[in-house]
């Protein structure tokens, strides 16, 4: 919190209610106080001239994995926290795979202390287990501040164990994040089951692997009645599951990750390591889906996935290199290059990174309006943007690295105080 | 009432389940429990009305305190009683139950008691045998003598119990003495509360006739007895739960919870407790509101009272 900024001349965009304006926006005592078309900076104020740059509720991702704790490789969790300030993200959600893992309240305890010092406002997903079979002490790690439960991409493939582990957790009423896939069709894969993928020789999964697992946690989610929120959806054939699962009346939340929003498997066709992702890349018309999905709101949230792999892990050929992606700095220049194509309108990838995560979360902040917490990214959504060529906060390899796309991040606010700004910006 | 004063014979040939009882045959069994209780606790506890008979327990689960209250009872009736038990060679040496049975009906027994880990397994050496059994827990589904003594102490302290709040909080799933005890008090119209973890309650605990709690907070308000089950150590590692860490932490019952209950509200547990974690230390041992060692002393009396009463040597053979 700090004193208090005046944003003039901004392109305001309030996913939550749809609107789009000009105006201008003041920042008091770490609350937006006023939005107006016309407003008039009082004497103490920071004076930030938009020029009809875009402002936004700052990001809100709850994809991401760090290094830590129990390990640091190619990126700190400070250095992640810059890189998310740097893209405009003002409310980090960790990944329960995050480093070991968050799978104890001490784990959860160490992430509030850490969020003590954190520019931006820092939280961890519970692991839904510790091993196999094991359930981890998630009611705890809820009561430590844990906003949400998840098995962090680390599929539960024993289905009499996942049915306890649902049933457990929905005494807490809490999301439980869940990966979609057939454990035996998709184990030992790298790739999606194309005929490009077969004729590169990749060992392959059907898209149906997904189906049946959205099929499997729906029904799962029937039986037991907890929240579960599909994670990291990203083919055509899962979606329509989950659109049969919520005719069913099922409360069923989706996630989908920026890498896929933006390639397909033709992007890997070259075997390039840094396309080796999980799940894997997939095929155009899968793509196309899961930005109709995000456009019209069956995907509820889009995720940056952010996974910092060492340098080393991924200097292999590609089925032998550690898939993730270095993501967080990508995720406002990938909505603004897809809104600039008209593949998928801003406001609405806006909306699955602000308000909706907010909203399922029960996180105040999210939204554009008086009297919401001041977490704002303001950005250009026209200035061109090689992907890393002037330098990203992030040193891990990234799927992005050297694509052209646009769009720009200028300033973040985080409760009310400029936690990154462009150099040469707000100065 | 004194003894005699009864025009109604009991009419089971075993007890095998609590829910196959009434409310007359509760009477019967209090009473009879109650000259019991009051008679163990002189010196002279020798009540020879099962002379000549003889019992056997048959233990296939370990077992001290309910094996120890069943002997206990039927030596002070009278009875020649002999144990078999898990321990026991002859039950391990892959005999089929049915010959087991045989085996020992052959023996001419007047009474069985037994405890196996599989439901229906007391009925199941009652019909086999033909001999009066009464079932000392068939897996999880009935311990009715812990049910009956549950019952017996909590009219004890709080008298008629219609129409009173009382929790069960724990493992119902798994749980025979929360079975029982569901009978029972639906049987006496008191306001049940089940809770626990929802993977350790039945999917339909809420057609128990019971309303069903998640928060163990939400369970106690304005009980007035909570029963707290054990957990057993063998669910800490099966998946269901995930430690006893966090089972402690948010559904142990300690003073502070129990004040949301209300006052004179009495705890209860059917033993043997882990303390610390379904309920703290300073809760078991508190005299004002723990009744647990009551109900191991009602166990003896109300055992004895159904051994009297099965063995057609109860009040209404010695009434007028």
């Amino acid at each position: 919190m700090s004193g208090t900024i005046f944003i003039s001349g901004a392109r305001l965009i309030d996913p939550a209610s749809g609107r789009d304006v000009e105006g201008d926006l003041r920042v008091e005592n770490g609350v937006i106080v006023e939005i107006a078309p016309d407003l008039s900076p009082h004497a103490n104020d920071q004076i930030i001239e938009a020029d009809g740059a875009v402002l936004s509720p700052a990001l809100i991702d709850i994809g991401a994995r760090a290094a830590e704790p129990g390990g640091a490789g190619i990126e700190n969790l400070d250095t992640t926290l810059r890189a998310a300030a740097a893209a405009g993200v003002g409310t980090l959600v960790l990944s329960s795979s995050s480093g070991t893992g968050l799978t104890r309240p001490e784990d959860i305890d160490w992430i509030s202390l850490r969020a003590l010092q954190a520019p931006i406002r820092l939280l961890g997903a519970a692991r839904t287990h510790t091993h196999a079979g094991e359930m981890a002490e998630i009611g705890l790690m809820l009561r430590a501040g844990a906003p949400m439960i998840s098995d962090g991409g680390a599929l539960i493939a024993d289905t009499r164990f996942l049915r306890n582990l649902l049933s457990y957790a929905s005494a807490f009423d809490a999301w439980v994040g869940l990966t979609p896939e057939e454990a035996a069709l998709s184990a030992g894969t790298i790739a999606h089951e194309s005929a490009m993928a077969i004729r590169l020789g990749l060992a392959a999964r059907p898209g149906i692997s997904e189906r049946l697992g959205v099929e499997r946690l729906a029904a799962l989610a029937e039986l037991t009645g907890a929240r579960v929120m599909i994670e990291r959806l990203t083919t055509a054939g899962g979606l329509e599951a989950l659109g049969v699962a919520r005719k069913r009346g099922l409360e069923l939340a989706a996630s989908a990750p920026l890498t896929h929003l933006l390639f397909n498997e033709v992007d890997m066709g070259a075997l390039d390591p840094a396309y080796r992702l999980d799940p894997p890349l997939r095929s155009e018309s899968d793509r196309q889906a899961m930005l109709a999905g995000i456009a019209d709101g069956r995907i509820d949230l889009i995720v940056s996935d952010h996974t910092p792999v060492a340098l080393e892990a991924k200097a292999n050929p590609y089925s032998d290199a550690a898939p993730g992606s270095a993501s967080l700095e990508a995720l406002i220049p990938v909505l603004c290059t897809l809104d600039a194509d008209g593949q998928l309108p801003l406001l609405a990838g806006l909306k699955a990174l602000t308000s909706n995560p907010a909203e399922l979360l029960g996180l105040p902040q999210g939204r554009l309006e008086e009297g919401a917490p001041a977490d704002l990214v303001l950005f250009d959504p026209q200035a061109p943007n090689v992907y890393g060529k002037d330098g990203l906060e992030s040193p891990a390899p990234s799927a992005f690295a050297g694509r052209r796309l646009q769009g720009r991040v200028l300033m973040s606010v985080v409760d009310g105080a400029i936690v990154f700004a462009r150099p040469g910006f707000a100065e | 009432m004194g003894q005699g004063d009864y025009n109604y014979t009991f009419p089971h040939r075993g007890l095998i389940a609590a829910s196959a009882l009434n409310r007359v045959d509760l009477e019967l069994i209090f009473d009879s429990a109650r000259a019991h209780l009051s008679r163990n606790r002189t010196e002279d506890k020798k009540h020879p009305s099962l002379k000549g008979l003889t019992v056997i327990n048959l233990f296939f689960e370990a077992s001290t305190r309910t094996l120890a209250s069943f002997e206990i009872a039927a030596k002070r009736l009278g009875a020649d009683v002999v144990n078999f038990s898990a321990g026991n060679a002859s039950l391990k040496k892959g005999e089929s139950l049915a010959d087991t049975a045989y085996t020992l009906a052959a023996m001419q027994p007047d009474l069985l008691v037994v405890r196996h880990p599989s439901p229906g397994a007391a009925a199941f050496f009652q019909s086999t045998t033909g001999i009066s059994t009464i079932n000392a827990g068939d897996g999880a589904n009935e311990h009715p003598t812990q049910a009956l003594l549950d019952l017996f102490t909590l009219t004890e302290h709080l008298g008629d119990i219609g129409g009173r709040r009382i929790a069960i909080v724990g493992d119902i799933l798994h749980s025979r003495v929360a079975r029982s005890n569901v009978a029972l008090l639906s049987l006496m119209n008191a306001d049940i509360r089940l809770c626990g973890p929802a993977s350790l309650l039945p999917a339909d605990a809420d057609r128990w006739g019971a309303s069903v709690f998640h928060s163990v907070e939400a369970a106690i308000e304005g009980c007035d007895a909570v029963m707290v089950l054990r957990l057993q150590r063998e669910r800490m590692h099966s998946g269901l739960i995930p430690s006893a860490r966090e089972y402690a932490a948010i559904y142990g019952l300690d003073h502070a919870r129990l004040s949301l209950a209300n006052q004179g509200c009495v705890v209860m547990h059917p033993g043997p407790m882990n303390r610390g974690i379904e309920i703290t230390s300073a809760l078991a041992d508190d005299k004002d509101v723990s009744v647990i060692l009551d109900q191991v002393e009602a166990g003896v009396a109300v055992r004895m009272a159904v051994l009297e009463l099965l063995a057609g040597r109860g009040m209404q053979e010695t009434r007028l």
